[in-house]
């Protein structure tokens, strides 16, 4: 099979994006087309006294100025977040609401209050520039750890002292004897920064508005079309679902990003109905670093104990999280359930308790980023494991080695059953990879030309394949998480695969198109991927999460199991066979054993012609199928960073990187190591260059790429990837686990164990710039002599 | 107002645009070749990357005004009926994902290979990320564009 | 940002408040300011072109002039809507001291911006906001010096 399972199959997709003719969502324009542009808050928290849009109304080309009152007016609902996580005490959490226009207050920098629509974007900016807003400066909370203080400014009236939960996981009293009673316990303080996704494409959103049909069309940068048109019709009451098309057509990656119903597209829609006129708004870098949610963002606590022989006994982890100015539509999900459960790591930990507190700030809101709790919760613990073997004097390897979890099934005290997995096996991969043997000698080798070399571990865990909807939505999803599919076989044999998964960079026209064709047994040029259009694919809950290869694709399995049944039938029927003897092929669909065969397009033909058909067979050949997991999927692996500093600025160079993972069935190995080079580079970003810096104004200081530093060609080297397939999930038809998140999560604490280790000094925060290692270096230098 | 003309992709082109009208909005708004991306405000990400001339420039802080009578190359007019071999290195080694900054970075590679060939200078993969520095790619994490611009250069 | 300085200045104490005190000088010295109308006694309506980096923008502002204490101290205290670009808020506490036949202005100011012109300005405030506080006391003190001298407008590019 040229391009079945497996195969480095070049992807379909490339000629339209490498000649230019790919259409994303800017490159859309309609007939009788106007331009949005907003009028957003300068001031971190205020209160909004007055909007005067007169002199913006009064400008050639201004169409209509609209604000926060008129959109409330027009019955246009609140926006919320989807996940409802209650606190321990069982009280729900403290949703403060969140308008798509602000009324009475703004609570960040870049919090809309009004809508500019004019003939060109330009015309729209420069009138956005003239609606004078009269606003009273309140005080700001900018950084998480002051909005818990006494007598902090209240930033919405249901939440007092800022706090939305205070929500726990995890035996706390059993893993208080388990501390109590360890030989040993290590402490750590952890930062995990704040990031800014960027996905190259800026947000954009094109809304139609058809008076005749009262029907709206949203052309929008979202990884997620379906559940976007499920929330604006439920929630935002924009429009009924059948009144509503919501189409992502091309988009520029995501990352998280783009998962989430903004202000901008509702305001939009809303707006091309008020102006009967189509409405474009797109992004520019400075507005997505100040609207686009931002990740991360903990400050963490932990404790772990281990006994005599270095086993783990008691891990203990307190988390703050800031959750930004309003609940954005997952961001309760991300530091608890994304979070908590992955804190037992790779390891056998009996006792686990995290505790979590979430909070307002007057900053852009923090929801779901590549990996989305995961990478917070893998700092913590490998942090933690690199920090106690430093303490133990042990091999940092060995520690983990012998905490691993060595059999499965294997039930985590904190909610989590590993399927199948073989954790020495990947440590062992990586190593001999990372050439772990030779460290010694490069390492004295750079030491002879004054550099300090290190090396990092970080063996992780993930849970993937979001979700069981029945477990989810006993922990307080809103959705189920199922995904669907439709595999429609033409009358010429061709095939299209309608799925809900959304690719926005992950080549699902390809994998797709290789399960299919791998199926089958037909060329992959027969085979078309249909996505991202509410219209024409029956629903979806989207890609995020590491979950089109786990829910989507099997989905699409579940769709051909149907789909070969009939194909069985009809053949058996038209060749007076038994469909237990009927076999496809090579391109045909025969009876094993036998010269009686039909061409693959022959069945489809038949299928439709419906001139001989079984007895009561419907006519024509197309098959629905929702897939709904059983469990998540646990992709693992084991990051081996190797580095290289120069004492005298603190310049850091990665000499090496290491990737060995688990993704359990590889559809097609070139996709699968592009996801973990990207993954990787992002864990990089966050590792050594990358933070979102406010103020202690809750203004924004990295609000463009002069100033937030994202990872250049020059800044990471290659990486060495491989893979083990010998641990298949088993609860998928593929056993497939996804790797979109693997190396984001996995990549940050691989990065600062190994510089930590090269200078001498545990206490190094993300992100490490040549200014805080060489800080670093400094401040180890009195104790460092030996 | 200005009245422009020059050659893009080899036709000669015309338009009355505003003083302050960029290139990037002159080729995508009027000319409608939006293959040319703008990912950035701040001339740092790449995206809208186009031959000028021969040179390599960055269309979104070029004044179309400023470019009469001259000679503009797109992602769009890269490729003869096939595919430059840039395009296709990019294609054969995965070296794009979500395709966004793809045609500034085959704009800057191919003028990076033609360059360093011109001046009889080895391409080594160092030079190729340091020759990258104006490009941005968050995907890729660019292990797989270095090998695309390595493969390209041994064909071009 | 806060910032001080210090200027000697060969006029006396008293002509240097009245200066201090008259809108026509203060806009000949505050750089970019092309409007500055008096509304009462202490109070006065701006519009200012301020420059930050890649970020120009015009501030329509009220400036004020509180804890007056002539003809020895007062604080001038300004805040400005840049429209998109932002705010600028900022206030500077100015003193003098008699020093022979001239006068020590001494000041220290604190400024605040906001918006866009934070965003993409931030890593240039510090110098640009220094920048132009040492401008308007250089203006200041080319004024009193020389009386009738026409002041360029030194932000306007």
């Amino acid at each position: 099979m040229s391009s079945g399972i497996g195969v480095p199959v070049k992807r379909k997709e490339d000629k339209r994006f490498t000649t230019g003719k790919g259409k994303y969502t800017d490159d859309i324009r309609k007939d009788n087309q106007a331009y949005a542009a907003f009028v957003r808050s300068p001031h971190a928290h205020a209160k909004v006294k007055g909007i005067d849009a007169s002199a913006a109304l009064a400008m050639d080309g201004v169409i209509e100025v609209l604000d926060g009152h008129q959109l409330t007016g027009d019955g246009i609902g609140n926006i919320i977040c989807g996940w409802a996580v209650n606190s321990k005490d069982g009280s729900p959490m403290n949703m403060g609401a969140w308008s798509a226009l602000a009324t009475e207050k703004v609570r960040y920098v870049g919090d809309a209050v009004a809508v500019v629509i004019a003939e060109t974007q330009g015309l729209a900016r420069i009138a956005a520039e003239a609606v004078e807003v009269d606003y009273e400066a309140l005080p700001v909370i900018a950084h998480v750890m002051n909005a818990m203080t006494d007598g902090a400014v209240q930033i919405h009236e249901n939440a007092p002292g800022n706090q939305i939960f205070d929500w726990e996981l995890g035996d706390e009293a059993a893993t208080d004897a388990g501390l109590a009673g360890a030989a040993h316990v290590t402490s750590i303080d952890i930062t995990n920064n704040r990031l800014s996704p960027n996905p190259m494409e800026p947000r954009s959103a094109v809304a139609t508005y058809d008076d005749a049909e009262e029907h709206y069309t949203l052309y929008t940068t979202s990884q997620n079309p379906h559940v976007a048109r499920l929330v604006l019709s439920a929630f935002y009451n924009v429009a009924a679902e059948n009144k509503l098309r919501v189409i992502a057509p091309d988009v520029g990656g995501g990352f998280g990003a783009k998962i989430y119903i903004y202000p901008e597209e509702i305001t939009c829609l809303w707006a091309s109905m008020k102006t009967n006129r189509s409405v474009k708004w797109t992004s520019d870098r400075a507005e997505a670093f100040i609207t686009d949610a931002h990740g991360r963002d903990h400050v963490t606590t932990a404790k772990m104990g281990f006994d005599e022989n270095n086993k783990i006994v008691g891990f203990k982890v307190d988390t703050v999280a800031n959750l930004g100015a309003y609940m954005s539509l997952f961001s309760s999900s991300v530091p608890t359930y994304l979070y908590a459960p992955l804190l037992s790591g790779q390891y056998d930990i009996q006792n686990i308790h995290c505790n979590v507190r979430t909070y307002y700030t007057n900053t852009v809101p923090v929801d779901a980023y590549r990996g989305a709790g995961r990478p917070e919760a893998t700092y913590v613990v490998e942090r933690m494991m690199e920090t106690a073997a430093r303490e133990l004097g042990m091999d940092p390897a060995e520690l983990r080695r012998i905490n691993f979890v060595q059999s499965f099934p294997h039930q985590t005290p904190i909610l989590m059953a590993y399927d199948a997995g073989d954790f020495p096996k990947i440590l062992g991969m990586a190593q001999s990879a990372a050439d772990v043997a030779g460290f010694a000698a490069r390492k004295a080798e750079a030491a002879s030309r004054g550099k300090l070399r290190g090396m990092g571990y970080s063996t992780f865990i993930e849970a993937c394949g979001l979700a069981p909807s029945k477990a989810a939505g006993s922990l307080g999803a809103g959705v189920g998480l199922w995904e669907s599919a439709e595999v429609r076989v033409n009358p010429v044999g061709s095939i299209e695969i309608l799925t809900g998964s959304h690719s926005h960079g992950q080549g699902h026209e390809t994998t797709f198109a290789q399960i299919v064709a791998d199926r089958f047994d037909i060329p992959i040029e027969s085979v078309n991927i249909v996505h991202g259009d509410t219209d024409k694919v029956q629903f979806g809950m989207g890609t995020y999460g590491s979950r089109s290869a786990p829910v989507g694709m099997s989905a699409v399995v579940k769709a051909m199991d149907k789909v070969e049944a009939k194909v069985k039938k009809i053949a058996a029927h038209t060749l007076e066979a038994s469909e237990d003897d009927i076999v496809i092929e090579g391109g045909e669909v025969k009876v094993a054993g036998t010269d009686k065969a039909m061409a693959w397009h022959e069945v489809g033909l038949a299928a439709y012609i419906a001139h001989n058909l079984p007895d009561g067979m419907e006519p024509g050949l197309k098959e629905t199928a929702f897939f709904d997991p059983v469990n998540f999927s646990f992709p693992s692996g084991a990051f081996i960073c190797e580095v290289e500093v120069d004492p005298d600025t603190g310049e850091t160079e990665i000499i090496k990187f290491t990737a060995a993972d688990d993704f359990g069935t590889i559809i097609n190995p070139l996709i699968v190591d592009g996801q973990v080079h990207g993954g990787v580079t992002q864990g990089i970003g966050q590792a050594m260059l990358e933070q979102v810096i406010y103020d202690d104004d809750g203004q924004l200081l990295t609000g463009s790429y002069m100033d937030y530093t994202m990872p250049r060609a020059a800044d990471v080297p290659s990486y060495d990837v491989s893979h083990m397939e010998d641990q298949p999930s088993p609860n998928n038809p593929l056993g497939v686990k996804g790797c979109g998140e693997a190396g984001a999560i996995g990549s940050p604490p691989a990065v600062i164990n190994a510089i930590t280790d090269a200078i001498g000094n545990n206490d190094l925060a993300m992100p490490a710039t040549p200014q805080a290692v060489w800080r670093a270096i400094q401040a180890a230098k009195p104790v460092a002599a030996e | 107002m200005t009245t422009i003309n020059m050659t893009v992709n080899g036709k000669a082109v015309s338009g009355d645009v505003p003083d302050q009208t960029l290139l990037s909005e002159f080729l995508r708004e009027n000319l409608r070749l939006t293959g040319t991306h703008v990912g950035c405000d701040t001339s740092q990400c790449g995206a809208c990357v186009v031959h000028i001339n021969g040179k390599p420039v960055k269309s979104c802080s070029t004044l179309a005004a400023s470019l009469d009578g001259a000679d503009v190359k797109t992602i769009e007019g890269v490729s003869n009926g096939e595919l430059h071999p840039m395009q296709q290195a990019f294609n054969d080694n995965h070296g794009l994902q979500c395709g966004f900054c793809t045609p500034g970075m085959i704009m800057t590679s191919i003028d990076m290979v033609e360059r360093y060939k011109a001046a009889g200078k080895d391409l080594t993969s160092d030079a190729i990320r340091a020759e990258l520095e104006g490009n941005i790619c968050r995907c890729t994490g660019y292990h797989n564009i270095v090998k695309s611009i390595e493969d390209a250069a041994a064909k071009m | 940002m806060d910032m001080t300085g210090e200027y000697q200045i060969t006029a006396p104490r008293d002509v240097v408040w009245t200066a201090l005190n008259d809108a026509e000088v203060l806009k000949a010295c505050i750089p970019g300011c092309q409007e500055l109308e008096k509304t009462s006694d202490t109070e006065m309506n701006a519009k200012v072109v301020l420059k930050i980096g890649p970020v120009k923008a015009k501030f329509n502002g009220e400036v004020e002039l509180i804890n007056i204490e002539a003809p020895a101290s007062y604080t001038i205290q300004g805040e400005g809507s840049g429209g998109i670009a932002g705010f600028a808020k900022g206030h500077a506490d100015v003193v003098l001291v008699e020093d022979g036949e001239g006068t020590i202005l001494s000041f220290t100011a604190h400024a605040n911006v906001g918006g866009k012109i934070a965003q993409l300005g931030s890593r240039l405030i510090d110098s640009t906001a220094k920048k132009l506080a040492n401008k308007f006391f250089d203006n200041f003190h080319d004024y009193l010096s020389n009386d009738d001298s026409e002041e360029e407008e030194p932000t306007g590019q």
